[in-house]
């Protein structure tokens, strides 16, 4: 039955993150802001808050009825909230990070219990390869029963705070993205190193850490799924790269969420300012009516809207066990722009009080760009939409 | 913050009986619809052949109550919702040949006094279908659409209509309109206006798009009509915001449909269409327009189907029918227009649809009344 509504029990969930991010997140916003590189000590207060959540929530009976539990729906409507609070907080909370959703979609049973419970960073981009990251150069060797890996990783987020990073190398760079693999690197690990951390437009509060691996040696059985030797059958190389980038149909949904977060945040604020000099919402008046502030607002609740159905639908697909490529960057490539536009046009409608630091509108349309960029730029899920409706290949449409 | 309560599941699937209309109701788009739109244009109206075949679609008799010679089966806004945006698919005007009357009869069977349904819901049944013309678009522009451009005075033992409403569809045809008009202390309803009263004026108009179906304005000037012609009874009031909110869900779908349409019609355009060696489509500055089609087009079902479950589930609606039809009519016309661009040259002409789609699509964020659920 067609029904894009939210059960009761989701709702409930709203309102618990909502409040966590209201009470823990948004005192401490400006804060970390203001002292980038400096571990946000209060978030292990929200982690206990969502733990105590989903312990409720995921065992309650109405929840379960749903497939798989809505386990990725509700992931992704908590983070909305969280991040309605403060998307660099969030980014920065202790204990999980991409690593770990790499680890619990494509690890080993083994792998899934040593390091589940670990906090993982995920190390793809490099100097000089950052979308097209099956043109990496970081290497991996197999000598005796280690791996030697060697090459450098930038803007990886959590890479100084996290216990292991999930790290991205070739086995034989001449074959391309067949011989890509992943592989689980601790912490203190000789030979590998936090080399700096970047200065940002935003999201300050979240650590982004460039990694050096200079000779790093790691257990022969830390490589994440795919096997040892690079396949010479096509189909299995490209199931196995595809493998790893599927791991992308099941963040995009939730770094979406985030925007949406971001932009239900901008536009609450914008109002809540606006209110203070007689502001009120016109929903459906004419253009005659509404002033240029109701007619623009009424338009961004719009599109904030269509782009929040959209990254639900993609997150319940996952939950449905349905693939979801085209869905999951459908809602990311419209999250990600919107979050940034309504954020950016906030500042604008408040005027020097959307720009002054008085306020958190100046925040979040820094910490907003961000999303439109990472976990696939603006222009990376407008190509994978772009394939999938025309049925191109990457050849074909590049 | 919880707005609505449900026990239900988030879901997106049809059910059945959903699946069934929708696969019946695409086909007879596609073979019926669609392939007449240009004629439909150019004749201004349905062919007498084809309104038959879309008449034996039953969809109006269908939630007509049983009492009423209708089945009485009762839609949900979401089923009505998929219907109007599987009509759409084969053409608009065509589409809103139906949609408009449906409507009406809903209207009718939902506010109507037991006099009027007997009088005015038995016809539908027998294969009448524009008995009543239904006015609702204001002929200004600056105007709140709460407030109608024909007032209305309660005060005598009589009712005086004065004023002009535009986009009348079927109005010639009509032995009776249905009119919005608002009273002195600006509460709008709706009144039957016999076709033959003194005191009004109909004119045929053109317009740039909607071109297959006739559309008029009325001028009502001291028109009077009985104080039992108001819809509902003399004492009756109606939730005018609600009814313009149920309309603008039919609309933002009606416009989906099209939307559907152009995607469906660019999609194998852009693949086939060679320039510099390859098809245009393997380039980013076409791929991405088509792209931000269908992703806008998805959001805009969603948006659809949202509003129209929340109509189903009794919770209020007005924010989502405004933001949804506000979405459709912006997004739409980007759709449109875009369409004619990815066709270049071609696409300006009457040889592809994409310019009839183009002028068919500025209707959306304008007409009131054209569909409802």
């Amino acid at each position: 039955m067609i029904h894009p509504l939210l059960p009761n029990q989701l709702q409930k969930t709203q309102e618990t993150m909502r409040m966590a991010a209201e009470f823990i997140l948004r005192p401490i916003s400006r804060k970390y802001d203001k002292a980038e590189h400096e571990p946000p000590v209060e978030m292990e207060q929200l982690n206990q808050a969502a733990a105590a959540q989903k312990e409720s929530t995921v065992g309650d009976d109405s929840v379960k009825s749903m497939d798989l539990k809505g386990r990725n729906l509700w992931a992704v409507i908590s983070l909305e909230q969280m991040c309605w609070g403060d998307v660099g907080l969030f980014l920065a909370r202790p204990g999980t990070g991409l690593g770990n959703a790499a680890i619990m979609a494509v690890g080993n049973p083994d792998q899934k219990s040593q390091w589940g419970k670990r906090w993982a960073s995920m190390a793809i981009t490099e100097p000089a390869a950052g979308s097209d990251s099956k043109n990496i150069s970081t290497t991996a060797v197999l000598d005796g029963d280690e791996w030697v890996i060697n090459g450098e990783k930038i803007y990886v987020t959590d890479g100084d705070r996290c216990d292991c990073v999930v790290v991205w190398a070739t086995l034989n760079k001449a074959l391309g993205k067949t011989a890509i693999r992943s592989f689980i690197v601790e912490k203190g690990t000789p030979g590998f190193s936090v080399a700096r951390l970047e200065k940002k437009l935003g999201i300050r509060a979240s650590d982004t850490a460039t990694l050096i691996f200079d000779n790093c040696r790691i257990p022969r059985e830390n490589l994440l799924g795919g096997k040892e030797e690079v396949e010479t059958d096509i189909d299995a190389a490209k199931k196995s790269f595809g493998g790893a980038m599927q791991t992308f149909d099941n963040t995009r949904p939730m770094v979406a969420g985030m925007a949406i977060g971001l932009g239900q945040a901008a536009l609450d604020m914008t109002k809540a300012l606006l209110a203070e000099e007689g502001y009120e919402d016109s929903y459906g008046t004419s253009m005659g009516q509404q002033t240029a502030i109701q007619y623009e607002l009424e338009m961004l609740e719009a599109e904030l809207e269509a782009a929040r159905l959209l990254v639900y639908k993609s997150a319940w697909m996952m939950d449905n066990k349905m693939p979801n490529s085209k869905e999951a960057s459908m809602g990311k490539a419209k999250a990600g722009r919107i979050g940034n536009k309504i954020s950016l046009k906030c500042v604008e409608i408040c005027s020097m009080q959307g720009f002054s630091e008085d306020h958190l509108l100046e925040k979040f349309s820094r910490d907003s760009k961000i999303l439109d960029i990472f976990e696939g730029t603006q222009q990376i899920q407008q190509l994978i939409v772009a394939r999938q409706v025309l049925g191109k290949s990457s050849a074909e449409l590049k | 913050m919880q707005d609505y309560k449900t026990e239900q599941p988030f879901d997106i699937t049809m059910s059945e009986d959903q699946q069934m209309t929708w696969d019946m109701l695409m086909k007879f788009a596609e073979t019926e619809m669609r392939p007449n739109a240009r004629d439909t244009e150019a004749l201004g109206r349905p062919e007498k052949a084809l309104m038959e075949k879309m008449q034996a679609l039953e969809l109006i008799s269908l939630i007509i109550p049983e009492e009423y010679d209708g089945m009485g089966l009762e839609q949900d806004a979401v089923s009505q919702a998929l219907a109007l945006e599987a009509l759409a698919y084969g053409d608009l005007s065509l589409a809103m040949s139906l949609s408009v009357p449906l409507f009406t009869a809903k209207i009718i069977s939902e506010h109507g006094s037991e006099e009027q349904k007997q009088t005015f819901l038995k016809p539908y049944c027998s294969q009448s279908l524009f008995h009543v013309a239904l006015g609702m678009n204001n002929a200004s522009a600056m105007g709140n659409p709460l407030n109608s451009s024909v007032l209305v005075e309660e005060d005598s033992a009589e009712l005086i209509l004065n004023g002009t409403k535009a986009g009348i569809a079927y109005a010639s045809e009509a032995s009776s309109f249905l009119i919005a008009a608002t009273n002195s202390s600006g509460e709008t309803n709706l009144y039957f206006v016999d076709h033959e009263s003194e005191g009004l004026d109909i004119i045929a108009k053109e317009y740039m798009g909607l071109k297959g179906l006739p559309l008029s304005d009325i001028t009502f000037s001291n028109c009077k009509i009985k104080t039992s012609q108001k819809l509902g009874g003399h004492n009756y009031s109606m939730n005018f915001q609600q009814l313009l909110d149920s309309s603008r869900i039919g609309m933002s779908a009606l416009a989906l449909g099209v939307c559907q349409a152009v995607l469906d019609y660019v999609v194998p355009y852009t693949n086939e269409r060679v320039a510099f060696d390859e098809p245009i489509s393997n380039r980013q500055s076409v791929a991405f327009l088509v792209a931000d089609m269908a992703i806008e087009i998805e959001a805009l079902r969603l948006m659809v189907h949202k509003a129209a479950a929340l109509k189903d589930l009794g919770a209020d609606f007005h924010r989502q029918a405004s933001l949804t039809y506000r979405f459709a009519a912006h997004h739409g016309m980007k759709i449109g227009t875009d369409g004619v661009q990815l066709l270049g040259g071609h696409g300006f002409t009457h040889e592809h649809p994409v310019e009839l789609w183009y002028r068919n699509l500025r209707a959306i964020g304008i007409f009131e009344g054209g569909a409802g659920v």
